[in-house]
């Protein structure tokens, strides 16, 4: 990503907030630096309290920067206000003016510019089509439900063409179902309109499904940046991993190199420091044949078995290379009686490298900008 | 469909000069005005005043003596007259509260038919000036009069009635309004863990309650310390409050002495009762954000069941209506058919001979000017009145409805927050003796304000501006800041946000406030009683003087005329309450 370049542009932001009197102030972004090309969407994933929200409010200008640089295509936005920024900005609960029809909601930013009636009522119409709710515009927000209030909060941040539209959990309120279909809506739309996006969530799926590139953040600071299919493939920490929902971490040098199901990759080198993520469908459990054990698979009893559409999700205590842990692996077949003994084996497609740590503190990665 | 044709948004600022420029001047300035232009109101008009006063009960001959206050706590009749103001205070507030609950409870957790007109009925004392509760009172409970066997004229038992009429509507709506927001399913749970109903309510929802109860308590507490028209018609010569006794100091007796170590002692109480008012407001406040928005009312089901099926009074919502509907009939609604009736009788028979004297100006000119000259008086002074209320009390909901990021600045907005709240607790009295002693030339101004007529609708707004900020700053306060934000990343400038997001869910709770600061100055009796001159009389004043002298005719034209006072509140007050929409419940 060129200094100068298009788009966004974040260096070494720092973002405090007043604690009250005789506290210190608490660090929500720790500088962090990152990079959204015109056209693209990122997504800022992390558990909540880890400063996603706060990093986005300070690139909309809703929260003073405390240290570092915002920009957009090389132009410092430090002092420009929020109503100048030409950035939208899409809330969790849409925060639709409840005085107002959705029309009325929809035209609010176009009637600041001053667009004459005509347009503004040809834009209403044409946006009201892109988050498919034609016809929509006479109606009170307050007879909408939730899936068709984020519509129209969409359709209000989209109609002024912001040069960026920041979308901070715009899903998160919503139910799974209504959530993975407007998950796709949403994709579409900033498509379509080929809106450069950033994107705030704590749903990795979520996460994956919208954006080009996912920033993994926590604690303030951003621990990588990558696309959905290599943070998959190779998390750049346990920390990472951890949040993805890699279940066991176990050290490359405990497995059996010539064994069947040696996960590698480009990135599989394996030396003292490395270790094997095992993701959450990255453990098989075998069909016990009587046959001798083989190479890198590992004894476990049953705990329980549940079934789900995808095949039978088994939760087993494995004693594995770093002793018993109780983790979940996919049966093919039937499901497993509690108690039953049988052997797991890694599957390499569910599994990752990562760098070894220490579990219990984890140091940030810094990260290209 | 949208393609990627359309370009986007150009910044509308070249990013690379400094926008910084926007934010100060012009904003800093407009805020400053919001800030200044008020405080200044209330310093001129309310802490100045009020400040003379009290300093002549410390200050005699230029040197600081605190002799006034060793005369005055030596007789007995100060003593007498603290005892008295304490005690129909705290009796009125207790009965006030055990009424009102079971109130709340029918009228805003019960579905039945008819309620919302049995709340609205409820509503009409608490905006009735204080001098038509004590005719319509007195004209009850006088000898020969539908109560007059209970020969309760003239004595504490009526002055406690009365304060109870007056404030059983504040503890009703505030608590009610808490209770229709309260979530019902923690009560539920209760149940379902094996309690009775009335331990669910002891346990669970009393405690929720607590602090609308404490606030609301603390509020009528401090309506029954200051009562002035009521108690001065009631009490006559026997019975009398802090407030009353500084009037009678003042204008009977011409001792300002006494009357500024009197308006001392009721700021003393005003300000304790007050710091409890704003924690546990603070507490309710936090209360609230826990009530959900779920229609959590249910059908009124006056019996409950007991053990073996059959009908029980215990455990339905038998007691609590049952003490509602006597409470509304006997306590609310006699008073003012008695006050109806009486008016349209004269000499035993059904006359509008009373409604025709209204045109003169009494037997043996008992005013000064015919009462309906008093009437539009009344209604020209309230509107001017109402808009000065309106533009400092607006500007105070505006300003302390900010959070600002700084915490200098949330200091200085809790500090105004409280500030304007004085005016509510201090005695209309006390303001309007103020007046005169000081504002015969304001801040050294060769500018007499007492003649120049102004000094009425000033004092009557310096009355009504808590209201209107009780009224606003709630309903500011409920806007959720992004949407603000919201607003603002549209593109909307800080005054635009104001003028299309603020002003236009303000707007509602606007009309209340009108219509609360109008009914407050129509009915406003204790500042204006000093300050009204007799060609100049208000409404309320003239009854009062009507009601003072002998002679039948002038009592008939008082009773007349409190029908108008009050008919004229009760139209102002229905049309706001039109302006307010839906919303249940609500600070007052």
């Amino acid at each position: 990503m060129s200094e100068v370049g298009d788009g966004l542009v974040v260096r070494d932001v720092v973002v405090r907030y007043d604690a009250g009197r005789r506290k210190a102030a608490v660090t929500a972004v720790d500088g962090v630096s990152l990079g959204v090309a015109r056209g693209e969407t990122l997504a800022l994933l992390g558990p909540s309290g880890c400063g996603k929200s706060s990093l986005l409010r300070a690139v909309a200008g809703l929260e003073p920067v405390a240290a570092g640089r915002v920009t957009w295509d090389g132009g410092d936005l430090d002092g420009v206000p929020v109503h100048r920024r030409g950035f939208g900005l899409m809330f969790q609960d849409g925060q639709l003016f409840p005085h107002r029809t959705v029309a009325g909601n929809v035209e609010y930013g176009l009637r600041v510019e001053r667009v004459p009636r005509d347009a503004r009522r040809d834009r209403v119409a044409e946006l009201l089509g892109v988050v498919g709710l034609e016809g929509y515009g006479d109606r009170q927000v307050a007879t909408l439900s939730g899936g068709e209030r984020q519509r129209v909060a969409l359709a209000r941040a989209l109609a002024p063409r912001p040069r960026l539209l920041l979308l901070d959990e715009p899903l998160s309120a919503l139910d799974r179902g209504l959530r993975e279909r407007l998950a796709t809506d949403l994709r579409v739309a900033l498509r379509e309109t080929g809106t450069t996006a950033v994107f705030v969530t704590h749903d990795h799926d979520e996460a994956f499904e919208v954006a080009d590139r996912v920033a993994v953040m926590a604690r303030g600071k951003v621990l990588q940046v990558a696309t959905p299919p290599e943070l998959w493939r190779a998390p750049a920490s346990r920390a990472v991993a951890e949040f993805l929902g890699y279940q066991a971490f176990w050290p490359a040098s405990a497995l059996d190199p010539g064994g069947p199901s040696e996960p590698g990759g480009p990135r599989g080198s394996r030396g003292p420091d490395r270790s094997v993520a095992v993701g959450p469908a990255g453990l098989r459990v075998l069909p016990d044949d009587g046959a001798a054990a083989p190479a890198n698979t590992w004894p476990a009893t049953v705990v329980e078995s549940v079934f789900r559409p995808r095949g039978v999700e088994v939760t087993l205590d494995v004693e594995g290379p770093a002793g018993v842990e109780r983790l979940v692996a996919v049966a093919a077949g039937a499901a497993p009686e509690p108690g039953t003994r049988v052997r797991v084996a890694l599957d390499p497609a569910g599994c990752a490298v990562v760098g070894r740590e220490a579990p219990a503190r984890q140091e940030s990665i810094p990260t290209t900008p | 469909m949208v393609g990627r044709a359309h370009t986007p948004r150009p910044a509308p600022d070249a990013p690379t000069s400094p926008a910084k420029s926007g934010l100060p001047v012009a904003r800093v300035t407009l805020w400053g005005l919001a800030v200044v232009v008020p405080l200044a109101f209330l310093v001129v008009f309310f802490a100045w005043p009020v400040l003379t006063l009290v300093g002549k009960g410390f200050v005699a001959d230029g040197h600081l003596d605190l002799g006034g206050f060793g005369e005055a706590f030596s007789t007995p009749r100060t003593w007498r007259i603290v005892g008295l103001t304490l005690g129909q205070a705290v009796l009125g507030t207790a009965a006030s509260v055990l009424l009102g609950v079971p109130g709340a409870y029918v009228l805003f957790r019960c579905r039945w038919p008819g309620r919302g007109l049995v709340r609205a009925l409820v509503t009409v004392p608490f905006v009735l000036p204080t001098v038509v509760v004590g005719v319509a009172f007195r004209s009850l409970l006088v000898e020969g009069g539908p109560l007059g066997f209970l020969h309760l004229d003239g004595t504490f038992t009526a002055i406690v009635l009365a304060l109870v009429f007056f404030n059983y509507t504040v503890v009703v709506r505030t608590v009610g309004g808490l209770w229709a927001r309260l979530d019902p399913r923690a009560e539920q749970a209760a149940r379902a863990l094996g309690a009775s109903s009335w331990r669910a309510f002891r346990t669970v929802t009393l405690p929720a309650l607590a602090p609308a109860i404490a606030s609301a308590a603390s509020i009528v507490f401090l309506f029954c310390a200051t009562a002035f028209g009521v108690v001065l018609v009631l009490g006559g010569l026997q019975y009398g409050t802090i407030e009353t006794e500084i009037w009678i100091q003042t204008t009977q007796f011409l001792d300002l002495r006494t009357a500024s170590v009197l308006s001392v002692v009721q700021l003393v109480v005003v300000a304790a009762v007050l710091l409890v008012a704003s924690r546990t407001r603070a507490r309710r406040e936090r209360a609230l954000s826990l009530g959900s928005d779920r229609a959590s009312d249910r059908r009124l089901r006056l019996w409950g069941r007991g053990p073996d099926g059959t009908r029980s009074a215990l455990g339905g919502d038998l007691v609590p209506f049952v003490v509602t509907a006597v409470v509304v009939v006997v306590l609310l609604a006699t008073p003012l058919v008695n006050l109806l009736v009486r008016s349209l009788h004269v000499d035993g028979a059904w006359s509008l001979a009373n409604y025709r004297a209204l045109g003169s100006t009494g037997d043996r000119g008992a005013l000064s000017v015919t009462v309906w000259d008093a009437t539009w008086n009344s209604v020209r002074i309230a509107l001017v009145a109402t808009a000065i209320a309106l533009v400092v009390g607006g500007l105070v909901a505006l300003v302390v409805s900010r959070r600002p990021r700084r915490r200098v600045g949330r200091r200085a907005v809790a500090t105004l927050d409280s500030l304007f709240m004085l005016p509510l607790g201090v005695s209309a009295v006390t303001v309007g003796f103020g007046f005169l002693v000081t504002l015969d030339r304001p801040l050294g101004l060769p500018v007499d304000l007492r003649t120049a007529g102004l000094l009425v609708p000033i004092a009557q707004a310096v009355v009504a501006v808590p209201l209107v900020v009780r009224t606003v700053l709630p309903v500011l306060r409920a806007i959720d800041p992004r949407l603000r934000e919201a607003a603002s990343t549209l593109g909307a400038a800080p005054g635009r946000v104001l003028r299309t997001v603020d002003v236009p869910l303000a707007a509602r709770s606007l009309g209340l406030a009108i219509g609360f600061a109008f009914a407050a100055s129509l009915g406003e009796f204790g500042a204006t009683s000093f300050l009204a001159r007799p060609d100049a009389a208000t409404l309320p004043v003239a009854i009062f003087d009507l009601i003072g002298r002998p002679g039948q005719g002038n009592y008939g034209m008082a009773l007349a005329a409190s029908c108008v006072l009050a008919a004229l509140t009760a139209v102002v007050m229905l049309a706001a309450e039109q302006l307010r929409g839906e919303r249940d419940g609500g600070e007052l």
